[in-house]
């Protein structure tokens, strides 16, 4: 957009390292862009730098073409938005032919959202996308709460492991396991996704929530219930990158109402080595350029260098 | 969902900007000028821009609005104006916002109307689906002109707006209409202004009265089963019709797929976003009804 992304922050982004490594995956900064709410990236090349992305998580690809769910598909709520797309997307063939050339020639690492309908079929996505160029790790959506069975890989801890465990022996990717909040103990599937085989989790996925027309005594939306984001959700966010991190040694990727550059801090204080930006994409299209061009400063102010020494200091004495 | 026909925010830019004007123009209707030299210079008939709150989170998610017109200092571009009617969360959140206050808006968006030369141009609007159409008229008469390089498309020789609403109040900005030199036919489901019924049943005697025009074309805006017998009508006097579609949007730049219409491909139909793909469609693209 014709608004400049680059503010005069040069010299603090070449003294500070926002290198951020994540197991296997090194990215060039923390601040990534969630699945599902980015589209391809092709429709915000004109809006942000993409290059300037620590990196990109197209929308959830599954093996066959989805149309997902009818309209309505989404509705806002207090300080939230509630959705039900229902993974809307081309098929892994029209991805590979269409949208990975593309996605492939970015200068930004591209982490591409997988969703199969049982172990095998990750599987075989893991294994169809595995050695292209263009790929630097798998995102495995085992939470999306829009379609029938999708989120039993994320609420049940041996289905979890073996899912993680079938994906990493067939694929030589570094892989993420995406979970999803509407658990009781979200620790205890983050342990399960670890014993797995993931190199790191991404934390949350959408919480499941319903919004109501008592005037038509009808659903705000087609599928009844769907999952909320945005700003509403980030305490809950917080809470859980809080609880896996403490339970697991793998890296966590922070997810969930993050909106601003301090929003970002919250998550690495509580855990997050990195995070992925989602809804305020839509409401502030410039979001992840602000708070790339804020980093810095938030990082000095806090007195360190790199981003790995500010992760997980909840409680640290000042 | 290749990328043909696609109209990416190529050309958008993403302010907070001043309210100029805001007022009254209808029943729960609402004009609102906002001061945006970069957005008015570009935006053409038919596209839209999102509005949301300047720096709160609740209101959260941007609406889509369609040009209305743009206004103009010194003769430059100076701002756009919208047309809402007051309705849910975010509309009640600008209802109240006074002169001098900031939104934030993103835009241009959309494809807006293709602008084919044609005699005789009847634009079909219902509820407030008549936003679109005072720049379209404006510029295919050739009173303005729109874009960034300006287009020259002043090629229709007279224009006729039908217009629906539900009651005589509810019609906002039918003086604008007027001052353009354009036909305007009103219509209302109670009969207190205009034709006493549907606003397809006034199109119909509309073209009806027409001598048999080898070049009428038709633009709609306006509730979606409203659009569907247009539509119909359209096909019925074998007409070429444009739609605007008015499914509500989250992101309005393709990233969120809220804003899906069914939309026929070659081998039956595909959910397409309305935001980069539409939000004008050919009416005979337009899959009204998915379970047939």
């Amino acid at each position: 957009m014709g608004v400049g992304h680059n503010q005069d922050d040069a010299f603090s982004m070449a003294t500070l390292d926002l290198t951020t490594k994540l197991g296997r995956l090194t990215l060039p900064n923390p601040i990534l862009v969630a699945s599902g709410t980015f589209g391809y990236a092709r429709e915000m090349e004109r809006i942000v730098d993409l290059g300037r992305l620590g990196g990109i998580l197209p929308k959830t690809i599954t093996w066959e073409p989805r149309a997902g769910n009818r309209p309505s598909r989404t509705v806002e709520t207090s300080a939230g938005l509630l959705n039900a797309i229902g993974l809307d997307n081309d098929g892994i063939e029209l991805f590979l032919e269409h949208h990975l050339p593309y996605l492939s020639k970015l200068p930004t690492k591209v982490i591409v959202s997988i969703a199969g309908r049982d172990e095998a079929e990750f599987a075989r996505l893991a294994e169809r996308l595995d050695g292209l160029p263009g790929i630097a790790a798998l995102e495995l959506n085992v939470s999306c709460p829009n379609v029938a069975r999708g989120v039993d890989f994320g609420t049940d801890p041996a289905k979890c492991e073996a899912v993680v465990r079938l994906v990493t022996r067939q694929c030589s990717l570094p892989v993420f396991a995406k979970l999803t909040p509407n658990v009781s103990r979200i620790a205890e599937i983050a342990q399960a996704a670890e014993a797995g085989g993931a190199d790191g989790l991404s934390v949350i996925n959408t919480v499941l929530g319903m919004a109501v027309d008592w005037r038509r005594r009808a659903p705000m939306l087609a599928n009844v219930v769907g999952g909320l984001s945005g700003p509403a959700i980030k305490p809950v966010a917080l809470r859980c990158v809080y609880e896996v991190s403490r339970a697991v040694s793998i890296p966590v990727i922070g997810i969930g109402g993050i909106t601003n550059v301090d929003d970002v801090m919250e998550f690495f204080v509580a855990g997050a080595s990195a995070v992925q930006i989602g809804t305020a994409n839509y409401f502030d299209p410039l979001v992840s350029m602000k708070m790339l061009d804020a980093l810095p400063g938030c990082l000095s102010e806090a007195g360190v260098e790199t981003i790995s020494e500010i992760v997980g200091t909840l409680g640290t004495a000042l | 969902m290749t990328s043909e026909g696609i109209c990416y925010a190529d050309n958008a830019c993403h302010q907070a900007v001043e309210i100029v004007r805001h007022e009254e123009v209808g029943r729960s209707t609402r004009l609102l000028a906002v001061r945006c030299p970069e957005i008015a210079k570009r935006i053409l008939p038919g596209q839209f821009v999102m509005l949301r709150p300047h720096g709160i989170y609740d209101p959260l998610i941007g609406r889509p609005l369609a040009l209305f017109d743009v206004w103009y200092e010194g003769g430059e571009p100076a701002g756009i104006e919208v047309v809402y009617l007051v309705k849910g969360k975010l509309t009640s959140w600008l209802a109240e916002q006074a002169i001098g206050q900031t939104v934030e808006i993103w835009g241009p968006l959309g494809n807006g109307f293709d602008p084919q030369p044609t005699d005789h141009l009847v634009l079909v609007a219902g509820g407030i689906g008549q936003t679109p159409f005072l720049a379209v008229a404006k510029e295919r008469l050739g009173i303005a002109t729109f874009g960034l390089p300006n287009r020259n498309a002043s090629n229709v020789s007279r224009i006729t707006l039908c217009y629906g609403a539900r009651t005589a109040d509810y019609h906002a900005g039918v003086d604008r209409f007027q001052e353009v030199g354009i036909d305007v036919q009103l219509a209302t489901d109670d009969g207190t202004a205009g034709h006493h019924g549907l606003v397809t049943t006034l199109l119909e005697k509309v073209l009806a009265g027409e001598p048999k025009a080898p070049r009428t074309q038709i633009l709609t805006c306006g509730p979606e089963r409203m659009m569907e017998a247009v539509a119909g009508v359209a096909a019925e006097f074998d007409l070429p019709c444009q739609v605007s579609l008015e499914t509500p949007m989250a992101c309005g730049i393709g990233i969120c797929f809220t804003c899906v219409a069914a939309i026929a491909t070659k081998d039956g139909w595909d959910y397409r976003r309305t935001c980069i793909e539409g939000p004008v469609f050919n009416a005979v693209d337009v899959v009204w009804d998915t379970t047939k």
